[in-house]
């Protein structure tokens, strides 16, 4: 039977982290993984990430991978793809197909990374072709090229539904609407706001009363939902669609930790069936761990670090570095993560009720139940200032642990501080050079740069844009405001496109005056024509 | 006494519902109505459910019905799912055909 010092069952991300930080250290790693490519969700994820530089924040997610592949070959793991762990025994002995073959292998550590599986929910024609996981969506569009289809339903606000409803619009899919029982928009508001300012309607406290076709889906009738989510008559609505995605959740794939023996828990804000594991990630099992979605749902970043202390934790566990070493790595480690548990959205404040923000801001309304900032409600924020010449006008109104705006601008414009979760505040007296590299950062795409007065009745608005195709110089369209609703005409006075931008695009759009702190999109064509088009 | 072990607990009469028709385990083509009334025929965990309707039993090993199966036991038996154990975890934990199954690869003994 083949031996290693760990065997690492999934190679996303803490899979491949803890793999390269066992190697690191001189153990002889394999990793198992049943898929065809390695990765795990990370190649799906092609918009840039959250955090600040020690968590790969404004990478995307898919050039995160390629960084996590490239270090694992360099350190001297082993990556078995198609390779379906298919059992685990005690001793550490794990059973893999692979091929048409069945091989046994021991390892003197393991770990258990084997990530989450989509939640359903059932509503009549729930099992109709076109009804699909959001998750699948993306593997579609994302790794195979596929549309799922041309106009789609999502239900789920969580950053699941709300970051896979971004990619269908830009693969060219209609976005008609996304739906959610809960009463509140659940992801960040940054990421409902991409799609509300193209004109994609919310409809919260809503849920899917039926879906119909006979073999196919030809369309959806949602319903308002009372405080226990009963539906309430009259209030049906009805939409063409020939894809419904479903976002609702994901569950730990934690079934080798159980079969091994592993004490397991119920733990709703897991998201399910999770290992009991020490503050390292190690199970009831000595030398047996689990890290990332398996061990309790949260995302890719914080599941990169849970690798790492795996990795790290095994190590030590098997005398390859000393206690007091191993001790001072997961300190460091842990503090990364603590970073990034903090803010609204942190796993501890999950159910938890939030009127303000950190600041002492009281939070906006209209963006957790529509998707976007009301003009007056825009104001208070500390990004959003008036000032002469062009400059930043950030849009970031939750606290989120997030920095790359504060690190990318060259002339100090932007400030968060020390605390990751701190909303960005415009520096009084700072020179915007309009360099643009803020608004290409935001992993929210919430920072805009705005010339409010061009000394000929316009102003000039910087979007981030990454939409096909780009529109050119000299396009005549029109603004959209926050709430995707038609605003003004606008002329594009310049495309920026840039290395550093990483296929963010730069679209600056003259519009009148009036406009200036109004108009948040663009899109072409006779604005006349559009009166009136733009859903709110 | 966990209220799943208490069997002489009167949870009333199967009571049918509109979508008791709606297909919960594609796999195994179980409907909801079929998983209410095992509840009302004594199944009363995860496991007797599966063992008595093939719940969870098909290509997908019950991953994407076991937490909705779960649900509606708990909710037929008015209790809060977390009182119900999920299902046990066996090997193979994915679909494999017995011939692959049966086919140990042959291997060079020790460290190799």
């Amino acid at each position: 039977m083949k031996r290693y010092d760990l065997i690492v069952v999934g190679a996303g991300p803490s899979g491949l982290s803890a793999a390269v930080e066992a190697a690191k250290r001189g153990m002889r790693v394999v990793v198992f993984d049943e898929n065809e490519k390695p990765g795990g969700q990370l190649f799906k994820q092609i918009h840039k990430f959250f955090g600040s530089k020690e968590h790969k924040a404004r990478i995307r997610g898919f050039r995160i991978g390629q960084q996590l592949l490239k270090e694992a070959s360099d350190v001297g793991v082993t990556v078995i793809l198609s390779a379906t762990v298919i059992g685990m025994y005690q001793d550490k002995e794990l059973v893999v197909r692979i091929g048409d073959e069945i091989h046994h292998v021991k390892g003197d550590s393991i770990l258990i990374a084997t990530g989450a599986s989509e939640n359903m929910v059932p509503f009549e024609g729930w099992t109709l072709p076109g009804v699909i996981g959001a998750g699948a969506a993306q593997t579609m569009i994302n790794l195979h090229g596929i549309l799922p289809g041309k106009r789609v339903l999502m239900l789920g606000t969580g950053n699941v539904g709300l970051v896979v409803s971004f990619q269908l619009l830009q693969c060219g899919c209609e976005m008609a609407a996304l739906v959610d029982a809960a009463p509140k928009i659940g992801g960040y508001g940054v990421h409902a706001s991409k799609l509300a300012r193209t004109g994609v309607p919310f409809y919260l406290s809503h849920t899917i009363k039926k879906v119909e076709g006979t073999d196919h889906v030809t369309g959806v009738t949602i319903a308002q939902v009372d405080s226990k989510y009963q539906f309430i008559p009259g209030t049906e609505k009805h939409f063409d669609v020939d894809t419904v995605c479903v976002a609702v959740g994901l569950s730990p794939m934690s079934q080798l930790l159980k079969m091994a023996g592993c004490k397991m828990v119920d733990d709703p804000k897991k998201g399910g069936q999770v290992p009991v594991c020490d503050e390292r990630g190690q199970t009831s099992i000595p030398g047996v761990f689990a890290a990332g979605d398996v061990a309790g749902i949260e995302e890719a970043s914080s599941a990169m670090i849970e690798g790492r202390m795996a990795g790290v934790a095994a190590a030590e566990y098997l005398g390859f570095m000393e206690e007091a070493a191993c001790s001072r790595e997961e300190d460091e480690l842990t503090k990364d993560l603590d970073c990034l548990r903090q803010g609204m959205f942190a796993p501890k404040n999950k159910g938890k009720k939030i009127d303000k923000t950190e600041e002492g801001i009281p939070l906006s309304n209209t963006l957790l139940t529509k998707g976007y900032l009301a003009d007056d409600e825009v104001e208070a924020f500390p990004g959003f200032t008036h000032r002469v010449g062009v400059h930043p006008v950030i849009e970031c109104t939750q606290n989120i642990p997030c920095n790359p705006c504060q690190d990318v601008c060259p002339k100090e414009c932007i400030s968060i501080g020390d605390n990751l979760t701190a909303l960005p505040v415009v520096v009084e007296n700072a020179a915007c050079i309009d360099c643009g590299m803020c608004v290409a950062s935001c992993s929210g795409q919430a920072i805009f740069l705005v010339d409010e007065d061009k000394g000929d009745g316009t102003a000039e608005v910087t979007i981030p844009y990454e939409f096909l195709p780009l529109p050119e110089k000299g396009t005549e369209g029109y603004a959209l405001g926050r709430d995707g609703r038609k605003l003004c005409p606008a002329t594009v006075s310049r495309v920026r496109t840039a290395k550093a931008f990483d296929s963010t695009n730069l679209l600056s759009m003259r519009v009148p005056r009036e406009f200036a702190m109004k108009a948040r999109f663009f899109k072409s064509g006779n604005a006349a024509d559009a009166a009136g088009e733009v859903a709110g | 006494m966990n209220q799943v072990n208490d069997r002489s607990r009167d949870i009333g009469e199967f009571v049918p519902r509109p979508d008791d028709d709606m297909v919960i385990c594609r796999c195994e083509e179980v409907t909801k109505g079929e998983i209410r009334k095992a509840v009302h025929e004594g199944m009363w965990t995860v496991t007797e459910v599966r063992r008595y309707l093939r719940t969870g039993m098909g290509l997908c090993q019950g991953q994407t019905c076991g937490k909705l199966v779960k649900g509606i036991i708990a909710s037929e038996l008015g209790i809060p799912q977390s009182e119900l154990e999920p299902a046990t975890s066996r090997v193979p934990m994915r679909p494999i055909e017995m011939k692959v199954f049966a086919k140990e690869a042959k291997e060079a003994d020790g460290n190799g």
